[in-house]
C-alpha cells in the first residue's frame, strides 16, 4: 500500500493507464485515506463531466472555403503550387462531381456507416472475459469457448449444468452459477455494471467504493471490497449474503447496508427489506419477513411479528433493528426505539425525540457506536466499513437506478 | 462519449491508409478531401473549445491548420504516426493563433458558450442540453494548458503516452494536468454532481 497521499496519480486510476500492481495499491490507500478518497470522488466527477464534452460539428462550407484558399493560394504563389499540387491535383471544384468522384464519396460514405455499425456492434464495444467453468455456457446465440469476451448488452446465459468465471477489468471476478442469466450493462474508469435478470453470482471484488454495481429486478447491489453472493428468483426478488467486507442493496429512497455474516432478500416493486444476520433463528427472519413484504390490513395484524423481532433481538441484532427504526412509524418506531436502546443506550447528544424524528445525524452517530458489534473485522475491514457507514444514504451511485 | 471518439478515431485512421498520405504529398486535393473528411470534426472541436466557443475563429483555424497540412504534408516523414504529426499541427496552430489574437485584440476575449454559473431553473428536457452546454463553458474557461490535455484526451480519445508525445512533454506531466483539469471542472460544475451521476 502506498503511504504517501496518491492524488496526483488519480485521474491515471481513473483512466486505466497505471499497471495492476500500481492500480490495486491505489484502491489500497484508497480505502484507508480520507483525504484521498475525497479527491478521489472529485476526480471521478471531472472525468464524468469531461466525458460529455459533445463533439461539433465542422460548418458544410469549410470544405468550400478551404478550396477555394487552397487555389488562391496555387495560383499567387508559384513556388507554394509547385510544393503543394502537381498539375494533376490542381483541378476546378466541378471535378466534385464527375463520376469517379461521386463514386469514391459514395463508397467512402457507405464504409463509413458499415464501419461505425460494425464498431458499435462488435470490437469498438468494451468487454469483458469470460472463462468456461463447466458446460457450455452461451454468450448472446452462441456457445463460447474455454476463454471469450462478454461485450456491453451482451447476455451470458448457463443452462442447469455450466457455470463460467467473469474477469471485472482490474478490480475482481464473478462466477455464475448454473441456471442464470447475466449482461454487462456498463463498464468504464468509474462505474462498472452487471444486471443479474436471474440465477445466481459469486462476487470477489477489491475497488475503491461505488464502482461496482449488480442491477436486480428488485433493487441494485453496490460493493466495496467484498465478497458476496446475490441470487434472483423467477419473480425477481434476491437473497443477498454477504460474506466479505460490505454490500449496499438499494431501490429509490429504500436502502438496506449488510455486513459480513448478514443476508438481506428484496421483492419486486418493494426493495430491499431489513438486513439481518444469517445466525438468527428461523422465528426471527420469518417474523422480519412479514414485516417487510407482507401486506398489512391492519396494525394488529404486524404485532405479533415486531413483537418477536424485539424479544429475539440479540445486540449484534442492533443491525436489523437499527435499520428498522425508519421503516416503522407512530408506536412501532417507538417500540423499536426502546429496545435498541435497552441492547445498547445511544451515544451522547443522541436523543429519544431526535432518533423518533429520524434525524440524519443522530442516527448516523448511534450507527456508528453500533457497528462494532455488527462485524468482528479489524484494521483494514474497518476501513471498509467506514466508508460504507459514512455512504449511507448518500449512495449517489444508486440513487434512481430502478 | 469517449467510446464514441475512440471509435472515430479507428475508423478514421482506418480510411486514412498510407497511400492516401502518399497521394496527398503528391498534391492529390481528392486525396486530401478524404484527410480533411475524416479530421475535420475532431480539429474542428479542439479549435471551438480553444477559442471559447467562437465558431469563426474556429472555423478560421481549422482552415489554417488544413492549409498547413496540405503544404507541409510532404515533409511528413512517417517517423511517427500520422495523427500524432497533425495533433502536433493542431495543438501549435491553436497556440500560435492564441498568441496572436491576444497581442492584437487585446482584451476582446469573449466566452461565447454561456458561463458554467448561468445555471437556468431546471426543466428536465433541457437538462441534457443544459450540461452540454455547462461542461463546453468549463471546458473553455480551464487554463490552456489543462485544456489542450483534455481536449486529446476526450475528443481524439488519445492515451497518456500519446497526448506526451504531441504535447512534448512527460507522461507524468500530462497526469498532472489532466488531474488538475478534471478537479478544474468537478469545481466550477459541482452543482452538477447530481446530474451527472443520476443521469447515467
Amino acid at each position: 500500500m502506498f503511504t504517501k497521499h496518491v492524488s496526483k496519480d488519480l485521474s491515471a486510476y481513473c483512466h486505466g493507464e497505471l499497471s495492476p500492481q500500481d492500480s490495486r495499491a491505489i484502491a489500497e490507500h484508497l480505502i484507508c485515506c480520507q483525504q484521498c478518497r475525497a479527491e478521489f470522488e472529485e476526480i471521478k466527477l471531472g472525468v464524468k463531466l469531461a466525458e460529455r464534452l459533445p463533439e461539433m460539428k465542422a460548418p458544410g462550407s469549410l470544405w468550400k472555403d478551404l478550396e477555394a484558399r487552397l487555389d488562391a493560394q496555387v495560383g499567387t504563389d508559384e513556388s507554394s503550387a509547385r510544393r503543394v499540387a502537381s498539375e494533376r491535383s490542381i483541378r476546378p471544384l466541378a471535378r466534385i462531381w464527375q463520376p469517379r468522384v461521386l463514386a469514391i464519396a459514395a463508397t467512402l460514405i457507405l464504409a463509413s456507416g458499415l464501419g461505425v455499425i460494425w464498431f458499435y456492434v462488435q470490437e469498438a464495444r468494451p468487454s469483458w472475459e469470460v472463462a468456461r467453468l463447466n458446460g457450455s455456457p452461451r454468450i448472446g446465440s452462441a456457445i463460447m469457448n474455454d476463454r471469450s469476451r462478454l461485450a456491453i448488452g451482451q447476455w451470458l446465459e448457463t443452462d442447469n449444468v455450466s457455470r463460467a468465471q467473469i474477469q471485472v477489468g482490474s478490480i475482481g471476478q464473478v462466477e455464475i452459477d448454473p441456471n442464470s442469466r447475466v449482461k454487462l450493462v456498463q463498464t468504464g474508469p468509474t462505474e462498472h455494471r452487471l444486471e443479474l435478470a436471474r440465477g445466481r453470482m459469486s462476487a470477489h471484488i477489491w475497488a475503491p467504493p461505488r464502482l461496482f454495481f449488480v442491477d436486480t429486478p428488485s433493487a441494485v447491489a453496490a460493493d466495496l471490497g467484498c465478497a458476496y453472493t446475490l441470487e434472483v428468483d423467477d419473480e425477481g426478488g434476491c437473497l443477498l449474503r454477504v460474506t466479505s467486507g460490505w454490500v449496499a442493496l438499494q431501490l429509490k429512497d429504500r436502502e438496506s447496508m449488510v455486513p459480513a455474516g448478514a443476508a438481506c432478500e428484496t421483492r419486486r416493486g418493494i426493495g430491499p427489506g431489513t438486513p439481518y444476520f444469517e445466525d438468527a433463528s428461523d422465528s426471527f427472519r420469518q417474523a422480519l419477513s412479514k414485516l417487510d413484504f407482507e401486506p398489512h390490513d391492519t396494525e394488529w395484524s404486524k404485532i405479533p411479528a415486531l413483537n418477536l423481532v424485539l424479544m429475539q433481538a440479540r445486540p449484534r441484532d442492533t443491525l436489523t433493528l437499527w435499520h428498522l427504526l425508519a421503516r416503522l412509524e407512530g408506536a412501532d418506531r417507538v417500540l423499536v426505539y426502546e429496545r435498541l436502546a435497552a441492547l445498547s443506550p445511544p451515544p451522547p447528544k443522541v436523543t429519544r425525540d431526535g432518533v423518533l424524528q429520524l434525524d440524519d445525524e443522530m442516527l448516523t452517530a448511534w450507527k456508528a457506536a453500533l457497528e462494532s458489534t455488527w462485524s468482528n473485522d479489524s484494521g483494514l475491514r474497518k476501513g471498509w466499513i467506514k466508508i460504507w457507514t459514512g455512504a449511507l444514504g448518500k449512495v449517489k451511485g444508486l440513487e434512481g437506478k430502478k | 462519449m469517449e467510446g464514441l471518439m475512440e471509435r472515430l478515431a479507428v475508423m478514421s485512421d482506418t480510411l486514412i491508409d498510407e497511400q492516401v498520405i502518399k497521394d496527398c504529398q503528391q498534391g492529390d486535393r481528392e486525396a486530401f478531401r478524404l484527410l480533411f473528411e475524416a479530421y475535420k470534426d475532431r480539429v474542428f472541436s479542439i479549435a471551438v473549445y480553444s477559442f471559447q466557443g467562437d465558431q469563426t475563429a474556429a472555423g478560421d483555424v481549422t482552415q489554417q491548420i488544413f492549409l498547413k497540412l496540405m503544404t507541409s504534408i510532404g515533409q511528413f516523414r512517417g517517423e511517427s504516426q500520422f495523427t500524432t504529426w497533425l495533433h502536433r499541427l493542431v495543438v501549435n496552430t491553436c497556440i500560435d493563433e492564441q498568441r496572436r489574437r491576444k497581442r492584437y485584440l487585446g482584451f476582446g476575449e469573449t466566452v461565447v458558450f454561456p458561463t458554467t454559473g448561468e445555471r437556468k431553473p431546471p426543466e428536465r428536457r433541457y437538462e441534457r442540453k443544459e450540461l452540454a452546454d455547462c461542461v463546453k463553458a468549463a471546458i473553455s474557461e480551464l487554463k490552456p494548458k489543462f485544456r489542450m490535455a483534455v481536449l486529446l484526451k476526450y475528443v481524439e480519445g488519445l492515451s497518456y503516452e500519446e497526448i506526451a508525445e504531441v504535447l512534448g512533454c512527460s507522461k507524468g506531466t500530462v497526469a498532472s494536468r489532466l488531474n488538475r483539469g478534471h478537479k478544474e471542472l468537478a469545481r466550477r460544475l459541482a452543482h452538477l454532481r447530481d446530474q451527472v451521476v443520476l443521469g447515467e
